[in-house]
């Protein structure tokens, strides 16, 4: 791999071990990676600023170009032309890959991108390459990432004439721990120490400000205020209801998933070429800058079908093949029904969750990319029987301003006019347990907790004379285990010989202020006045890449000899 | 596990029932689970012993040295009447969890209780007074996020004061995790997983599963679930009358049954 012009730090899995701290000695940037677009921001001692770079853009996009070898990303970067970016050369939607391995059905519809992502199906990370002169120069999407922070970095430093070590960076709440890991890394490989911050949650805070600042002006009642919050960009749509009131954003509940704007496209493209994917089914250069065309066109169609009713493609895909049509907003619809009920349902699970009726919202906030999209504001009007959607929140600029926000208030700077006497509070986007009662997850902490939190759950041995147990620690939401996200395994050993059912092995799980996540478990016999095998605590997650191997290697070897079921939740 | 058995004794002999609640024929080990896990009950759910819990007092009689989980309680010297920081006198008429002269986190101290850190008396009914508001007010002044000393004792004290108002806010909004506490205040255990005697109950639990089982759409549901607001009420009622003439047997009773209704309450949002 060459090396890169600017500095990255070596990229060393001990990166995340010195996150000793969540306060700032200064004031953290924010700064937004979306699928498709990034963008950084600042509390200036008066409100968010997003600083521009030299082409005068506040919002920019996430991608990056391998050209000569040496990569550089569209922060600095200038594209002479769009098609550029589809010659093979440029790598983006990254911020869907980073974390995943081959397995997940968002890797594979990753495939048709114009560049290379192969999967050999066995739950390793992808193969991501750029066309380098005719050769493939692979990349990993922490790498991508890392390059976009570091050239968004060199910007701030330039203009705010000082140096950037700490930012707040937002992530979808989809994420899961394991994916958290790979951005703090690239953010270490970037020399940033980094807070993570919910998109939505970030959103939510910045309302709360601006609820805030209408109380100070004599405008704003000040009483408390159920908002739901609804992000959906190019990779993600994210759910949250927060209880907002004297400038505190309390999340009630969070909901997210791996669907977004890239989804809409690719059913539309899919939709408009039906027999596309024999058609680009070798990567020649050729195919790949006609699935780049098409790509082109149809994004260019979404958006105009934001403001009118009908669209007309007409574009020559080379090769003979040339596509026109007229394709209407209809169809665009019924093309991505599944999308927008997937939207629905997240929406409807969130409301759920947080126990609130439509009744009790007052606010409907929508905003990313996708907000501009009919279907969705109609899908939110109707699912909150809401004549009108929140205004006064610029859906490009929501998050990276909230994370902006958060930043400021981290560095503990004071605001004589109380804009930043804020506050958010965090809840588990996901539940985190282990593998118990067969295969099933069973949860010790659950989803929508608020943080910091710490809960424990006692289990037993499934064997009689059983001496170790397997604690398997996984996040999601599934009931079967393998379904969830592999944090992390270890061994409790030497328990004393029992009939099964008999020991009580505690999992106790700790989530601190700096959103670290410890496990710690120990055996104890009835009556007994002493653990009877040492404590164990550790740090989640422990797993590398290839952990989609790992759990089913784990399965396979050990079957049930270490197993544990559940006794009793601890009072 | 004596309440669960028992209940499972009734659930399992209905077959119907077991399928639907998608509890397999597994051993008891398993279904209990399946119980515990999907209750709600503030008591068994969350560690109501704030920070501190069994295994922080193991560590302790050992000697443990793990500085992650037990670091968050006080030291002993940090339990002086005043401010550990600037030496303030603590203030008599409120509690005391951050200092008014230095704004300093205080150490928990495990004798304040909930009510006192709401500005409550210790009634059951507390009307309808706006606990939201004050948590945040709490939250602002403790919360882990806000304080930006650099001393790592005032961190974690802002963390374990922090997550004990937010148990205090849970324990304290919902009418029967407040029931039970304040029966804790008083010295009484409520044991969930204690054997239900009562026949008449036993009747009506049977009666509801199977109204539950047999509802054949969400207008259904929705009249059972306002039967079981209205028994709710009820039943609260019926406890606070309990707990003012110090009828701790009835009290508990009632506690008995409004747990009941509310895992009723909990299966039907989930099949609405
Ligand atoms: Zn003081």
């Amino acid at each position: 791999m060459a090396e890169p012009i600017y500095t990255v730090a070596s990229d060393s899995e001990t990166t995340g071990e010195e996150k000793t701290t969540s306060t700032f000695p200064e004031i953290a940037v924010g700064i937004d990676i979306g699928t498709s677009q990034c963008s950084i921001a600042v509390w200036n001692g008066s409100q968010v600023e997003l600083l521009k770079n030299t082409r005068n853009q506040k919002i920019m996009r996430s991608y990056v170009t391998f050209k000569d070898e040496t990569p550089s990303g569209g922060v600095s970067n200038e594209l002479s032309h769009e098609y550029d970016m589809l010659s093979g050369a440029a790598i983006f939607n990254m911020k869907r890959l980073i974390g995943r391995v081959d397995t997940d059905p968002v890797v594979r519809a990753s495939k048709s991108l114009p560049f290379l992502v192969q999967t050999l199906d066995i739950g390793v990370r992808p193969f991501v390459a750029a066309l380098v002169n005719n050769v493939w120069r692979s990349t990993t999407p922490e790498e991508v990432l890392a390059i976009f922070i570091v050239e968004l970095k060199v910007m701030a430093e330039y203009q705010l004439k000082r140096p950037i070590r700490n930012v707040v960076l937002t992530i979808p709440v989809s994420f899961s721990r394991f994916q958290l890991t790979r951005v703090e890394r690239a953010c270490a490989m970037a020399g940033l120490q980094v807070r993570l911050m919910p998109e939505p949650t970030a959103v939510a805070l910045l309302y709360a400000q601006q609820q805030q600042q209408a109380v100070h002006e004599g405008m704003g009642s000040g009483s408390e205020k159920i908002a739901l919050i609804f992000n959906m960009g190019a990779g993600y749509c994210d759910v949250a209801v927060s209880a907002v009131g004297g400038g505190v954003s309390q999340i009630r509940a969070l909901a997210g998933s791996p669907i977004g704007g890239e989804d809409l496209l690719q059913n539309t493209m899919k939709y408009l070429l039906p027999n596309s994917e024999s058609i680009f089914s070798h990567r020649g250069i050729d195919e790949i800058r006609r699935m780049g065309l098409l790509r082109v066109v149809t994004q260019d169609a979404i958006h105009k079908l934001s403001y009118q009713s009908s669209v007309q493609i007409d574009v020559n895909l080379g090769n003979g093949s040339k596509l026109r049509k007229v394709l209407s907003r209809e169809e665009f619809e019924m093309v991505n029904s599944k999308v927008f009920e997937k939207c629905e349902n997240l929406i409807k699970q969130c409301l759920h969750d947080a126990r609130v009726g439509t009744e009790d919202l007052s606010d409907v906030v929508v905003v990313g990319g996708c907000s501009y999209i009919p279907k969705i504001r109609n899908l939110l009007m109707e699912i909150s029987k809401k004549k009108a959607l929140h205004e006064g929140i610029d859906p490009l600029e929501a998050a990276v301003s909230g994370a902006a926000l958060e930043g400021a208030i981290a560095s503990g700077i004071g605001d004589p006019f109380g804009s930043l006497d804020l506050l958010s509070i965090q809840v588990t986007p996901l539940a985190i347990g282990i593998r118990a009662d067969g295969n099933s997850f069973i949860p010790i902490i659950p989803k929508n907790t608020t943080m910091p939190a710490r809960k424990e759950l006692v289990f037993t041995t499934v064997q009689d004379n059983q001496s170790e147990a397997l604690i398997v620690v996984y996040e999601g939401e599934e009931t079967r285990a393998e379904e969830n996200h592999l944090l992390g395994y270890f061994k409790i050993i030497g328990i004393p010989p029992a009939p099964k059912g008999i020991p009580e092995i505690t999992i106790c799980m700790d989530i601190d202020s700096s959103n670290m996540l410890r496990v710690l478990a120990w055996a104890t016999l009835p009556g007994g006045q002493h653990p009877a095998t040492p404590y164990m605590e550790v740090k989640m997650p422990t797993v590398d890449d290839g952990h989609g191997w790992c759990a089913e290697a784990l399965h396979g070897k050990y079957g049930a000899t270490m197993e544990l079921v559940t006794l009793r939740k601890k009072g | 596990m004596k309440l669960r058995s028992s209940l499972f004794a009734v659930l399992r002999s209905n077959s119907a029932l077991s399928s639907a609640t998608n509890f397999p024929n597994v051993p008891n080990s398993a279904l209990s689970t399946q119980i515990s896990s999907n209750s709600q009950l503030p008591s068994t759910a969350e560690c109501s012993r704030p920070w501190r819990s069994t295994a922080c007092e193991f560590l302790d009689n050992l000697r443990f040295p793990s500085r992650v989980f037990c670091s968050r309680s006080a030291e002993a010297s940090d339990l002086k009447p005043g401010c550990w920081n600037c030496g303030a006198v603590a203030p008599t008429s409120v509690v005391f969890l951050v200092c008014d002269s230095c704004r300093s986190i205080q150490p928990v101290d495990q004798s304040v209780d909930y009510f006192q850190i709401f500005g409550l008396e210790k009634e059951y009914e507390i009307g309808d007074v706006n606990l939201e508001s004050k948590y945040k007010d709490w939250q602002k002044k403790l919360h882990p996020d806000l304080v930006h000393s650099k001393s790592d004792k005032e961190r974690e004290y802002a963390a374990e004061q922090s997550a004990r108002v937010i148990d205090a806010y849970r324990t304290l909004s919902k009418p029967l995790s407040r029931a039970i506490y304040i029966l804790k205040l008083e010295g009484v255990d409520v044991d969930e997983e204690d054997t239900i005697s009562e026949p008449e109950l036993l009747n009506e639990i049977m009666e509801i599963r199977e109204a539950v089982e047999e509802a054949s759409g969400s207008q259904e549901l929705n009249q059972i679930q306002s039967q079981m607001q209205e028994k709710l009420i009820h039943w609260s009622n019926t406890f606070a009358k309990a707990l003012r003439n110090r009828n701790f047997n009835d009290a508990v009773l009632s506690v008995q049954r409004m747990t009941y209704y509310e895992r009723v309450k909990e299966e039907i949002t989930k099949k609405l």
